[in-house]
């Protein structure tokens, strides 16, 4: 712990007074399933299994943002600046800019897809902005098992089975658990995204905005490691089986671009931020 | 670099032992008792102050916390009750429902690493999201309690009071009640002022009992907090709602069956007892582990010596540990002014529906009838009563002196009945009111002067309490033989409500000196 802190202060003090050049990056999602794009309620979809689907609700945690520069070597986005819910219904939330990455070549992203068991366990005043339980994330976060829903999916599938709860054949996937915390242990579901920039030039430029594509796709979502299907398993919560599905969204993400104009109608992303 | 660094960890460590110690020096907000560990809960990040608790307070006893307006917090954690739902197996919540487990004891939360039944919270800041976001029991959702919040004329002013400014967040909402229950801490029961030698002597049954407890029972239970918060399984029966407790958070085969150890303290009056209130009294809590310990998977080994099942207690160790258990109720906590909701400096019902019928009124919530046909305690019973309309004539006539001699002559007679004449059922329904009765009258009878209240202020509030337990012995019991009025009168005990028995033709309202009109609302049942 005190060598945490050391780190820490140390950390602040090599910030001060050394102004690098940087420039901003927005880290564009798009949630696809295979060549289509997401359309939320009227679109239906094809898993691997053969079973049909419609998506009425997709949104996840992005945090803990690091890119890897050429030399190997990271930059790793200011903790409290790092947080992002994604929201499939609310546009403005799938850009995510980082506004001072230090200028130079990036080869890879990578962040994880939840909330840090740090985070999870923290104390309240630091869940601020998308982690605000009483606010923009009231509705990923388990209370009964304190912590937050990583990612959520919904939707409808004819073959997933009719119950009183779920009449209208619904499936619901709210994958969570951060692994615990001192004596209490849970599953650890945190994964990490890794989004190789395919040896395309990504540079940052001083003063300039760089837009990175990033798609999102739901077909390794549902057939990865292990097939998920909506007869079988329509709804994973906090059971063992949500690993399975962990497994398989860990590699949803992947680079799709550089974004030559910023998306001229999305207004600037930061009311999802921690700042 | 080191150097510098070092100076600066250390004077950032002094600079919040100095913010902890300041605050504690200048109003003991919180106090550690002398024969307690320390505190688990991290103060520095919430430093208590007296607007902050007073804030959580209102925000505990407020039933704007639930989706309908009904359910505080206060509902289903009862003072008197050591904060539990008094008389209820599984607690009852919004719209009658009935929720999975029975409401856990709220005392002593500093020294609590976990909470709930199952373990699943880690932090007293996030507990409180647990019965709010819970479909039986309060089905809201802090965003909406906080634009509730927002919207009232009070709570901004309470919030800027407590926090410096009126602004009103999830973190000052949480915070300001985890204030509030920290404050909650229980340490002065006849045990405590025993061990501390502060005048108080162990009866030799009270000190056998105490040993037998520190030899059979300190393996989960240990002084003196009378829990090591592990979570263990302790061979219930299973049920048909197979409630797997602890099971539920971490998922693992060994864990299963598993709930958290309560304390031991203030169990006298927390019954009924375990997760789902399956034991309606401690002797059959005793019985349980003497003889009802069944065989599982997960059991835990204090409970399974080898082939044997249960911890062996003969007929008078249990006696003895039920006289050492009744020495751990702490009646300065279960009737502390600072704990309780009439205490509010406000009607804190700030937003909310009052309750305006005699709860106890609702058929579902009524036993079958157990007529007891035992004479002796038949007349026994009748004195209680005799006393308790005297009592209730004194606090008509604001007699504050004959209120205390009518309480003194009911605890007499209360004295005097002997339960073990009853059935067991009979039995275990009776011990659930006598020691609220004992508690009530206690009070009544030594009108001491609590801050803020006149004599006849704390006594009447006491009466009305010691009403309604008196009332469902009555009525279930069918100890009346000519039809009698349970009464209710909203305006009572400044706005709280009061309650009392008469017979059919008596309307003499003890709490306004017959001014039924002051009441505001009023309703009655006959029976």
């Amino acid at each position: 712990m005190k060598l945490f802190f050391t780190a820490l202060l140390l950390f602040a003090f090599s910030g001060v007074g050394i102004a690098q050049p940087a420039g901003s990056v927005n880290l564009v999602f798009s949630n696809v399933v295979g060549n289509e794009n997401l359309v939320l309620n009227n679109k239906q979809y094809t898993n691997a299994l053969g079973e049909q689907f419609t998506v009425t609700k997709l949104q996840y945690y992005v945090s803990n943002i690091c890119f890897v520069r050429k030399d190997g070597s990271e930059y790793v986005v200011p903790q409290d600046e790092s947080y992002f819910l994604i929201r499939e219904s609310m546009p403005e939330t799938k850009q995510v800019i980082l506004k001072a990455v230090p200028a130079g070549e990036y080869t890879g992203v990578r962040f994880l897809i939840g909330v840090d068991s740090l985070r999870s366990a923290s104390d309240i005043s630091v869940r601020k902005g998308c982690l605000d339980v009483g606010g923009e994330g009231k509705d990923m976060y388990w209370a009964w098992n304190s912590g937050y829903i990583f990612v959520k999916l919904e939707g409808t599938s004819p073959q997933a089975p009719v119950t009183a709860q779920r009449p209208n054949h619904e499936f619901m996937y709210h994958i969570g658990l951060f692994g615990g915390i001192g004596v209490k242990s849970t599953l650890n579901n945190l994964r990490t995204a890794i989004v190789d920039f395919n040896n395309t030039d990504v540079r940052v430029k001083q003063g300039e905005s760089t837009s990175i594509s990033i798609r999102a796709d739901l077909n390794p979502f549902f057939n990865s490691t292990t097939s998920i299907s909506f007869a079988q398993n329509p709804v994973v919560m906090a059971s063992p089986f949500s690993q399975k599905i962990a497994d398989n969204y860990q590699s949803m993400f992947s680079f799709a671009g550089i974004l030559l104009k910023k998306p001229a109608s999305l207004p600037p992303k930061s009311a999802s931020g921690m700042n | 670099m080191q150097f510098k660094v070092s100076i600066l960890v250390l004077s950032g460590l002094v600079f919040v032992l100095a913010i902890f110690f300041s605050a504690r020096t200048k109003a003991p907000l919180f106090n550690v008792p002398e024969n307690f560990p320390v505190p688990e809960y991290r103060f520095a990040h919430n430093p208590l102050t007296e607007a902050g608790i007073q804030l959580g307070k209102t925000l505990f006893y407020d039933a704007l916390l639930s989706k309908d307006n009904t359910i505080s917090c206060g509902s289903c954690h009862q003072q008197a009750s050591g904060f539990t739902q008094h008389g209820h197996a599984l607690s009852h919540g919004i719209n009658d429902l009935l929720t999975k487990r029975n409401s856990m004891p709220l005392a002593n939360l500093a020294w609590s690493p976990r909470f709930g039944w199952d373990g699943g919270v880690h932090d007293l800041d996030l507990f409180p999201l647990v019965p709010i976001q819970n479909e039986a029991e309060m089905d809201e959702s802090l965003p909406n309690i906080l634009e509730k919040l927002r919207k009232t004329p009070e709570y901004p002013k309470l919030f800027a009071q407590a926090f410096g400014s009126p602004e009103i967040n999830s973190e000052r909402f949480l915070k300001a009640l985890s204030q509030f229950m920290l404050t909650m801490v229980s340490a002065n029961s006849r045990y405590d002022r025993a061990v501390r030698n502060e005048g108080v002597k162990f009866t030799p049954a009270e000190r056998a009992g105490w040993i037998l407890v520190e030899r059979k029972c300190s393996g989960c239970h240990p002084e003196p907090l009378f829990t090591d918060f592990s979570f263990r399984n302790n061979g219930l029966v299973k049920t048909v709602n197979d409630d797997q407790g602890h099971y539920d958070i971490t998922l693992r085969n060994e864990d299963r069956y598993k709930f958290k150890v309560p304390s031991l303290r203030n169990v006298a009056v927390t019954a009924p007892y375990m997760h789902d209130g399956r034991f309606a009294t401690l002797e059959e809590v005793l019985k349980h582990y003497h003889s009802g310990v069944q065989h599982g998977e997960t059991i835990d080994p204090l409970v399974k010596r080898e082939r044997e099942l249960g911890i062996s207690l003969s007929d008078t160790e249990q006696a003895n540990i039920l006289a050492f258990l009744l020495t751990l109720t702490d009646e300065e906590f279960l009737t502390d002014r600072r704990f309780a909701e009439s205490d509010l400096p406000s009607p804190s019902a700030i937003n909310s529906v009052p309750n305006t019928k005699p709860t106890l009124a609702k058929t579902a919530e009524w036993p079958e009838l157990m007529p007891v046909a035992e004479t002796s305690f038949q007349k026994n019973f009748n004195n209680v009563v005799a006393s308790y309309s005297d009592l209730k004539l004194a606090l008509f006539k604001e007699d504050t002196l004959k209120a205390s001699v009518a309480a003194q002559e009911l605890l007499s007679h209360l004295e005097r009945i002997d339960k073990t004449k009853l059935t067991s059922p009979q039995q275990n329904y009776y011990t659930t009111y006598y020691f609220r009765i004992l508690l009530d009258a206690r009070h009544i009878h030594k009108t001491e002067l609590v801050q803020g209240m006149t004599r006849i202020m704390h006594q009447r509030d006491h009466f009305s309490s010691l009403s309604k337990s008196l009332y469902p012995l009555i009525r279930t019991f069918k100890l009346n033989t000519n039809p009698m009025v349970y009464r209710f009168c909203q305006g009572a005990n400044q706005g709280q409500g009061g309650y009392w028995l008469s017979n059919q033709e008596d309307t003499d309202n003890p709490f306004f000196g017959g001014l039924m009109s002051r009441c505001g609302l009023l309703s009655n049942v006959t029976f």
